[in-house]
């Protein structure tokens, strides 16, 4: 009831998000019952239509991402400590979050369930003079487990990952290896992260214990006046009375680390071009078909893609690191010093959905420079189109969303900022300069990729 | 219309505020605040001493009432030009410090001589000579997030007298601090405001704080005051009724 409560009384701006869900949750509802459709109506040619079952994953990962990224800025799945008194924890709110995007997916479905019904006919005769009766199978009646165990796959799916992503921060760390701040890290016991050489690439100190006795701050000069307080005595333990009142104000968020896997992510993207190029050679692989009647490919230059498609996600938050870096070199005024550290600051956050959306957009490009080359239009069937809709929309979305995120994450600094007089036009130029500098990045870069990607098969 | 005395550098006549929610923030508190002076606004909490010090400010326009500057009608500018002022002219230091997380320190205490288009270079020399002026100048390089709070808010108060500004408001700047840290914090600060002939509006609910101040006011109720003591509250009010045992 709680949930429900809670999605009433949303924000307009939050219910879009939400129905962005819900429509990207249609899409792939329908795209699944339209693989079951085509098994359907073609009982004999089992292999297709599981071809066509496994390429409806891919809309159905994107509508997943997004579902995920709407739950990380829904305001009403926030930890308050208001309702954390009240024992809404940050499990309850776990568990509502989920409930909040399963009720959304579950709207798409039963969306998808109504349309696929109606284009078939069973609802209130055929429309649009039965165009789609064949590859909906109108003249055989509708195994409803079936389609049900389809429609349910994504609710189970996204509420499932949405409470993984929003797992209070001890369920996290269940061993008890959380770094502890103490008196707002006094005591110098946050552990340093070791980046360098094999320490850091495999993790083996990441959790060290500080073996010497903190140093007193050196900034502080002993005061004229009598110290109730002990400062800190080279124990690394505070005392029971030195623990922060609750309403003590919280330290500043860290800064996160930069991201480290730029070089894996250039690794895995080279490896894949060179995969896709070797299989494009040598013609003796097994073959498989794109969907929407593409050119047929080898199933090497199908993995091939899939590793450069990995390895752009994984470069592009070192990527926007980069830019944030390059944004704010040489002697920066205060402009480019708020976009670029912003930039770094944010790189995670921004650089995954842009990766995402960079793979898209290769794809995209790559496909239309294959048709090109054919020398025949894309024999884009609607399904085809309806799938890459899905797709090119979620990600996208997700894109904006964690920019919303960020925005969101960055609220009380923008306010004292303003607060202290610096102008709002100042901010908001330095937004524009982000995001300026990430198209100058990313756009001749996904154009680069997309055309080596495309090439093999080009030949 | 009256003019404004000359000696004051700021002054409010008859301010109220209400709150959007209805709920009373000021009600008809007037107050001149002289030239280089450091003026404590006391009162308990709850008392409209924020509210008051965001009218000042500029932050939030009063319903009624006036606030010039320097014989400039503050409650008449529009939200562009007091934007302006803010920038150009007062200084703000919160209760906690929010300072950049992205920024180091002395970048952080230059941001807003950078805003205000100073040179880097010159505003890097004033933000370090502040940062040295507060005891934070060996953690210039350092990130907020490993400074203390203590010293997170010495830097807070370098950003906020770095551009030596007319007028400077803080709003509790020491309420989050032990006391030695209180001490120190505030010496610090008025020590800068007096060297530099820089005004302070001090809200505080501290009698030890407002001890530091040139002049005090207080508030009780969003009124202006002359004292703040309330009769003691006897021991046992309400106790025999609400006792169950009776």
């Amino acid at each position: 009831m709680l949930a429900l409560r809670l999605i009433r009384v949303a924000h307009p701006a939050v219910q879009l998000r939400r129905l962005l869900v819900a429509t990207a949750a249609a899409g792939s509802g329908f795209l699944l019952l339209s693989a079951l459709g085509y098994a359907m109506a073609h009982p004999q040619n089992s292999a297709g239509a599981l071809l066509r079952l496994s390429w409806c994953a891919i809309p159905l990962a994107a509508t997943v991402h997004l579902a995920v990224a709407v739950a990380r800025t829904d305001p009403g799945t926030k930890p308050r400590p208001g309702l954390s008194a009240l024992g809404l924890g940050p499990s309850r709110l776990m568990a509502v979050a989920a409930l909040h995007t399963a009720l959304a997916c579950t709207l798409g479905s039963v969306l998808a369930l109504l349309v696929f019904l109606h284009l078939r006919g069973d609802l209130n005769g055929m429309p649009f003079d039965g165009a789609a009766k064949d590859f909906l199978a109108a003249d055989q009646p509708l195994p409803l487990p079936a389609a049900l165990t389809l429609l349910g796959v994504l609710p189970v799916v996204a509420s499932t990952a949405v409470a993984l992503a929003l797992r209070p921060p001890d369920l996290l760390h269940p061993e008890g290896h959380r770094r502890s701040y103490g008196r707002f890290g006094a005591y110098g016991t946050t552990a340093r992260r070791e980046t360098f050489g094999t320490y850091g690439r495999f993790g083996a100190r990441l959790f060290r214990q500080p073996s010497e006795p903190p140093t007193l701050p050196t900034g502080i000069r002993p005061a004229d006046t009598p110290q109730p307080v002990a400062t800190a005595d080279g124990d690394s333990q505070a005392p029971p009375d030195q623990v922060p009142a609750p309403s003590s104000p919280p330290a500043p968020p860290e800064p996160p680390a930069s991201p480290t896997g730029l070089p894996w992510g250039v690794a895995v993207l080279a490896a894949g071009l060179a995969v896709e190029s070797y299989a494009s050679v040598t013609e003796t692989t097994p073959r498989t078909a794109l969907p929407g009647g593409l050119a047929v490919g080898a199933v090497g230059v199908l993995a091939g893609w899939a590793l450069t498609a990995l390895g752009l996600v994984l470069a592009a938050p070192g990527l926007t690191h980069l830019c944030g870096r390059l944004l704010q070199t040489a002697r920066p005024g205060a402009l480019r010093l708020l976009a670029g550290r912003v930039l770094m600051a944010e790189a995670t956050r921004i650089g995954r959905p842009l990766g995402v959306v960079c793979v898209v957009a290769s794809a995209a490009f790559a496909t239309t420079t294959l048709s090109d080359y054919d020398g025949s239009a894309p024999a884009f069937g609607p399904l085809t189109a309806l799938g890459g809709l899905v797709v090119a929309g979620c990600t996208v979305a997700t894109l904006l969303t964690a920019a919303v995120e960020a925005r969101q994450s960055r609220a009380d600094t923008t306010e004292a900022l303003l607060r202290m007089g610096a102008p709002a036009a100042a901010l908001r130029s330095a937004a524009a300069l982000r995001t300026g500098a990430l198209l100058a990045f990313f756009v001749p870069f996904t154009l680069l990729i997309a055309d080596l990607a495309a090439l093999p098969l080009a030949r | 219309m009256e003019a404004p005395p000359d000696n004051d550098v700021l002054w409010a006549r008859s301010l109220h505020f209400c709150h959007p929610d209805g709920s009373p923030g000021v009600a008809g508190v007037s107050l001149g605040v002289r030239e280089g002076e450091i003026l404590a606004v006391g009162g308990p909490r709850g008392s409209g001493k924020t509210t008051l010090l965001r009218c000042l400010a500029g932050l939030v326009p009063a319903q009624h009432g006036e606030v010039w500057f320097n014989s400039t009608a503050v409650h008449r500018m529009g939200p562009v030009d007091r934007e302006r002022l803010r920038r150009d002219r007062f200084g703000w230091i919160d209760p906690a410090p929010v300072l950049v997380p992205e920024l180091n320190v002395w970048e952080n205490t230059a941001l807003p001589l950078m805003l205000r288009g100073v040179g880097r270079r010159r505003a890097k020399v004033a933000a370090l000579e502040w940062l040295e002026r507060l005891d934070v100048g060996d953690k210039a390089r350092r990130r907020p997030v490993e400074l203390r709070q203590a010293e997170r808010q010495r830097v807070a108060i370098a950003r906020a007298i770095a551009p030596s500004p007319t007028v400077l408001f803080a709003d509790e700047p020491t309420a989050p601090l032990h006391r030695a840290e209180r001490a120190h914090v505030l010496r610090t600060l008025t020590t800068a405001a007096r060297s530099h002939g820089i005004t302070v509006v001090l809200a505080t609910h501290d009698a030890e704080t407002a001890a530091l101040a040139d002049r005090r006011i207080s508030l009780l109720d969003g009124r202006r005051v002359n004292t703040v003591h309330l009769p003691p509250v006897s021991e046992a009010e309400g106790r025999a009724e609400c006792s169950l045992s009776v």
